[in-house]
């Protein structure tokens, strides 16, 4: 066993964090960490971050040089998620873009899909959406319903997506529509590389729990795309989408990281708050249900850890990661919980009222998300139990 | 580089445990056992010498093959799958530790070679009348005169009490109440005059006993480490057995996992095997994932004790709450997946849960390790 970084992993790492140093936004790393609350301002300085951070080569680090990344390690990888939740930086516009479309891109796009895109994903001059949901297709994601039929040499696209994040800035979907009507449900179905700004495609805003504007409806009325946009085969689609699921896996390292911060907040939180004239973090009770989160995230971490071995000595990502997505996801949710809880009466305050940070508050509610999006805990469970422990499997689908 | 994942050799201590285990009849040594069959654990104890088991981390002087911590891990895990019964955690995690860092030569040169042959197993008897593990609760009195100690009191709750040849026995020899005036004491049962009482165990694999010392002597040698200040030293070593602890729970949770998952795949009711229905199904995998995370924080604590890292004491604490509470947990599942079958004294279900139960409070309970973790986090 051995938790040390090489010396090329911790020059890379201080190459990271000096970089950081002088490009965050001013402010930034005094704990300001202004992200403007106007929709539009927003897009702009995130815009403007994703660029900076491709400027610096910082915004697809494991994309090839050619493209402008650093083809870096997974281990890098690793290094650079950590390193992001440390300084809390802002988030990146286009990750949809650079964490999935881009590799899937780069690993079976053509070379023309190659040229028209990959620069200006990673450059964030194009921000993408992913358009898999649908009102009847959730969990079940083989049961959609929008369709993509030929005519000419155009494809014509009819139908309703919904839940789609970052839709209202999305230059470009990654859009998953059936082009087959006639075998099995998972076989006709198409991966369409889609142009958001034409006639045909609407997005409407869904306010969320949280109203933080973060997804979307998109209608699509005869909206257009050619076969060049097909991503893989026609009729692959189910293909194509699992291959872009097999890019998300360094995503469960920055809720993983993210967590031993958050756990770091709530312990900040407990000493903080009061109760009888005596920091909370004083109560057993309090203080054991806290150590006792302290350890289901080290847990999690020495998962994750021994799960990254396992991938570095197979050379192939496993199952395992359901495992961390439910896992983390679940945990992040019951610790902002926590922090209502002991918050107190405190805890009904909201925006400028709020006695305690009202980041708690938007966190716990938007902590109802994470064991949603990307598949809810209980399709993870099926995964897990089905992959990983050879269970039968639960639908005949 | 980044590696968190058992050795080569480890790996290969794994497996050559779970083969010798097996062909003593795994799970069979343990009803064996409980049944009366006191001989069964005598001849996989030389069974477990011969294969090197008993040496691990005795230094190589003694005859051991000197290795750390991680080293014991595979070998704990196999035992904890088959609940063997016998103090290995005791001799490899107690008085090994003990020995190798405070013995006199003398004493090592008595005891570790015999540990590593089979030819002596230890125990600690540490506990008194109210079985609670702290230094007031230490009264025994041990009293010095003419190069003996004269022993008066009674001990309870001794694990293995029929079986250990030695007992590592904390006793007052000064002050009254404190940590100060407390000794160790390395008490042979051949030369010794001491009352062994079994008392009865809800998990009997793991029997218990009560052992009264009334005017027993002890010769001054067998002091084990410094006088007065032995609470300290017994500390240290009981960091080395609660990992040890994690290790065979871990083992026990494992093949709870492994049994519960079978079950799902074979047991059919209404047309379908019952592994189908999520509600089973779910309850599997939250199993596994106790699994992952006891065995993930137990290799780090196990880490942590072999490398003495900052935060040791934490990473111990913490894997042993977490530990003991996931396979009181996990084994209870495995019971209600069971059915009926669960409820059985044939089947295995409850050999684990009582198991898991007899763990949970032995020299500390899950409430008291977050209490440590807490104050090693200065909260
Ligand atoms: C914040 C957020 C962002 C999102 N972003 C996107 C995006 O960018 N693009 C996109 O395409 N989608 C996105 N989604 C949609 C997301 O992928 C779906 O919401 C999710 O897959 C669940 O589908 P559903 O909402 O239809 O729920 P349903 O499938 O209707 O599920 C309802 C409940 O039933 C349970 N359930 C369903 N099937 C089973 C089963 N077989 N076994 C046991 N329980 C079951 C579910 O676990 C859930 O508890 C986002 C969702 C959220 C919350």
């Amino acid at each position: 066993m051995d938790f040390s970084y090489s010396t090329t992993e911790k020059a890379f790492q201080e190459e990271l964090r000096a970089w950081l140093e002088t490009n965050l936004p001013s402010g930034w790393l005094d704990g300001e960490r202004k992200v403007p609350k106007d929709e539009k301002e927003k897009g702009i300085f995130l815009r403007d971050w994703q660029r900076k951070l491709y400027e610096g080569k910082w915004a697809g680090i494991s994309w090839p040089k050619a493209y402008g990344g650093r083809e870096a390690s997974l281990i890098e990888q690793v290094i650079y998620e950590q390193e992001m939740v440390r300084v809390k930086a802002p988030p990146v516009l286009n990750i949809i873009g650079t964490a999935m479309i881009g590799p899937t891109l780069l690993q079976i796009g053509t070379e023309k899909q190659k040229d028209r895109y990959v620069q200006k994903i990673i450059n964030g001059e194009e921000i993408w959406c992913q358009g898999y949901s649908e009102p009847n297709a959730g969990s079940d994601l083989a049961a959609i319903q929008t369709k993509a039929e030929k005519k000419g040499d155009r494809w014509v696209i009819n139908g309703q997506k919904v839940w789609t994040s970052y839709a209202h800035y999305a230059d470009q979907c990654f859009l998953l529509a059936r082009t087959d009507n006639s075998g099995k449900k998972h076989n006709g179905i198409t991966a369409f590389l889609v142009d958001m700004n034409q006639e045909g495609v609407e997005t409407k805003p869904i306010r969320s729990i949280d109203d933080n504007p973060i997804f979307n409806e998109m209608f699509f009325n005869d909206a257009i795309a050619y076969d060049e946009d097909i991503v893989g085969e026609i009729n692959e689609g189910w293909k194509t989408s699992l291959i872009l699921l097999s890019h998300e896996r360094v995503g469960v390292a920055r809720r993983t990281f993210a967590i031993q911060k958050q756990f770091e907040e709530l312990v900040d939180l407990a000493k903080t708050l009061q109760k009888n004239g005596r920091s909370l973090i004083k109560d057993p009770i309090v203080r054991q249900n806290l150590t006792r989160f302290r350890a289901r995230s080290r847990a999690l971490l020495m998962n994750y850890y021994r799960h990254l071995t396992n991938i570095i000595r197979t050379g192939r990502p496993g199952p395992e990661g359901s495992m961390d997505k439910m896992a983390s996801s679940e945990l992040a949710k019951e610790m902002y919980a926590y922090a209502m809880t002991i918050s107190g009466s405190g805890n009904i305050l909201w925006g400028d009222d709020a006695i305690v940070s009202a980041d708690w508050q938007e966190s716990y509610l938007r902590s109802f998300g994470f064991t949603i999006e990307g598949g809810t805990s209980e399709i993870q469970k099926n995964i897990i139990a089905e992959r990983m422990l050879g269970l039968p499997k639960d639908v005949k689908y | 580089m980044v590696d968190f994942a058992l050795n080569e050799d480890q790996e290969m201590f794994q497996t050559s445990t779970r083969q010798y285990l097996k062909s003593k009849g795994g799970l069979d040594i343990p009803r064996r056992y409980m049944d009366g069959e006191a001989h069964i654990l005598q001849e996989m104890w030389h069974g477990l010498a011969q294969q090197g088991y008993l040496g691990v981390n005795v230094s190589e002087r003694y005859g051991g093959l000197g290795q750390g911590s991680l080293s014991l891990v595979p070998i704990l895990e196999e035992m904890g799958r088959a609940i063997i019964p016998g103090p290995y955690p005791e001799t490899m995690a107690i008085a090994v530790p003990l020995l190798e860092a405070y013995g006199t030569e003398e004493q090592k040169e008595k005891y570790l070679p015999e540990i590593v042959d089979g030819k002596r197993k230890l125990t600690l008897a540490l506990l008194e009348s109210n079985g609670e593990n702290s230094p007031e609760n230490i009264q025994l009195a041990a009293n010095e005169e003419d190069g003996e100690y004269t022993l008066h009191g009674t001990k309870v709750l001794v694990p293995h009490g029929d079986v250990a040849d030695t007992l590592i026995v904390p006793v007052r020899t000064g002050g009254v109440h404190s940590e100060y005036g407390i000794s160790l004491l390395l008490v042979d049962r051949e030369d010794t005059n001491i009352e062994i009482q079994e008392q009865q165990s809800f998990e009997q694999t793991r029997k218990i006993a009560k052992i009264k010392f009334k005017e027993t002597k002890v010769a001054k040698q067998q002091l084990l480490g410094p006088k007065n200040a032995g609470w300290g030293a017994l500390q240290s070593a009981m960091n080395d057995l609660h990992v040890a602890l994690c290790s065979t729970m871990v083992g026990g949770i494992d093949r709870v996992v492994e049994m519960a998952n079978e079950y799902g795949q074979t047991r059919m009711q209404f047309g379908q095997p019952i592994g189908r229905f999520q509600a089973i199904k779910h309850r599997i995998v939250d199993m596994r994932m106790d699994l992952e995370s006891s065995r993930s924080l137990t290799y780090y604590a196990a880490w942590a004790l072999e490398n003495n890292a900052e935060d040791m004491i934490e990473a111990i604490a913490l894997a042993r709450s977490f530990t003991s509470e996931a396979f009181v947990r996990t084994a209870s599942e495995n019971v209600q997946i069971h059915g009926g079958m669960g409820f059985t004294w044939e089947f295995d279900c409850h050999l684990f849960l009582k198991r898991a139960r007899a763990l949970e409070n032995y020299l500390g309970s899950s409430d008291d390790c977050l209490e440590i973790a807490a104050g090693e986090l200065g909260w």
